[in-house]
């Protein structure tokens, strides 16, 4: 990355995305990535914060408060559309350690990532990107801009 | 601010996992491919459009997963299923039971195997960022597979001591691909390149470090 100016750069790191079985997927928080992410010259790091397995953003926010957040706040693997309202929350808490220029709002991961073993339909995947846009709305409506 | 955008992935339809399979089984022209994908790509990009997204993304739909897809692009890979390279595999049985533990769909998981001197044929997703720029004004992201889940999944000894001495070896020409990439994207226009790493969780959260999984 070093030495490349001109383009947004984005890390994106998840616990996995091939089953809809919540506990087969992994557990953690990014704690232990922090030496690794500190070192990387990257924008912005794509985080999947809409399942209880991501654990804090403080743990992120705290330590790299400086770089950008891709805060994922719908989660792709199920069918209900998210409150836009519980977007707004989570969004409000990244506030905490981040401006709101430097906040994100993405899925958690992609809705298909395997071609033969989408975790998704198009249709609920149409409504959460609707919840996202929303949500985005509100927080600008509150934070200016 | 609270800019909307996705990861990258979006789901395929049935025409579209029609028509890969049937490219992969050379039953269908690449061309024939990328017109069935180009019609993919418009109605994904004009849903995020339509719902006020601000950086949108292709959806991934030409690719056979987020990193396999590189054996479309590169010389010296192959696309592999996992059950071919399960015989390469030391332990079998455990990598067999860890696929049916975590409910891993090993029939639909494909690995891009190094099986020679890595060269870039073509660009990994330049074509995929001009064809998203004919469509709208919007700025476009790009997903990329990471230098570390590329170089930790196409080193298959077996076959990958075919171009390299080792893994790491391989790794240098991973990361000047990568680069070499994020360079012709950007100056094709992308807004935003975002690499994807989902494997180093595995390593600080798993049980064991230096076994091989399915990615």
């Amino acid at each position: 990355m070093a030495g490349v100016e001109g383009v947004r750069t984005g890390l994106h790191v998840c616990r996995g995305n091939w089953s809809r079985q919540e506990d087969v997927l992994l557990t953690g928080d990014y704690e232990r990535l922090l030496p690794a992410f500190r070192a990387m010259e990257i924008d912005q790091f794509v985080l999947e914060y809409a399942t209880p397995r991501a654990g804090e953003l403080a743990v992120v926010g705290e330590a790299l408060g400086h770089r950008e957040l891709g805060l994922g706040c719908i989660n792709p693997r199920t069918d209900e559309a998210e409150d836009p309202a519980a977007i707004v929350a989570r969004a409000e808490e990244a506030l905490r350690y981040y401006r709101p220029e430097q906040v994100f709002l993405n899925p958690d991961c992609g809705f298909g990532c395997f071609a033969n073993r989408c975790v998704n339909e198009e249709a609920p995947a149409v409504a959460k990107l609707h919840s996202m846009v929303q949500a985005a709305r509100v927080l600008r409506e509150r934070y200016g801009a | 601010m609270f800019t909307v955008t996705q990861v990258g992935s979006w789901p395929r339809s049935r025409d579209l996992l029609r028509a890969l399979r049937d490219k992969q089984q050379g039953r269908m022209t690449r061309a024939e491919f990328e017109a069935v994908a180009d019609e993919e790509v418009r109605r994904c990009v004009a849903h995020q459009v339509e719902a006020g997204v601000d950086v949108v993304v292709d959806g991934e739909q030409r690719r056979d997963n987020f990193y396999s897809f590189v054996t479309d692009k590169l010389d010296g890979t192959r696309l592999m299923s996992l059950a071919e390279m399960l015989d390469t595999v030391p332990d079998k049985a455990a990598f067999e039971e860890m696929l049916t533990t975590l409910d891993v769909p090993a029939s639909s998981i494909r690995n891009p195997t190094c099986t020679g001197r890595l060269a870039r044929r073509e660009p990994l997703a330049v074509d995929e960022l001009r064809f998203v720029r004919e469509l709208t004004d919007l700025p476009v992201k790009v997903s990329l597979p990471g230098p570390y889940l590329l170089t930790r999944s196409m080193w298959v000894g077996a076959f990958s001591r075919a171009g390299y001495d080792d893994k790491t070896e391989m790794g240098d020409d991973v990361v000047r691909i990568l680069r070499e990439e994020l360079i012709e994207l950007r100056d094709a226009g992308a807004s935003f390149v975002q690499f994807d790493e989902p494997v180093l969780t595995e390593i600080v959260m798993g049980d064991e470090h230096d076994r091989r999984t399915f990615m």
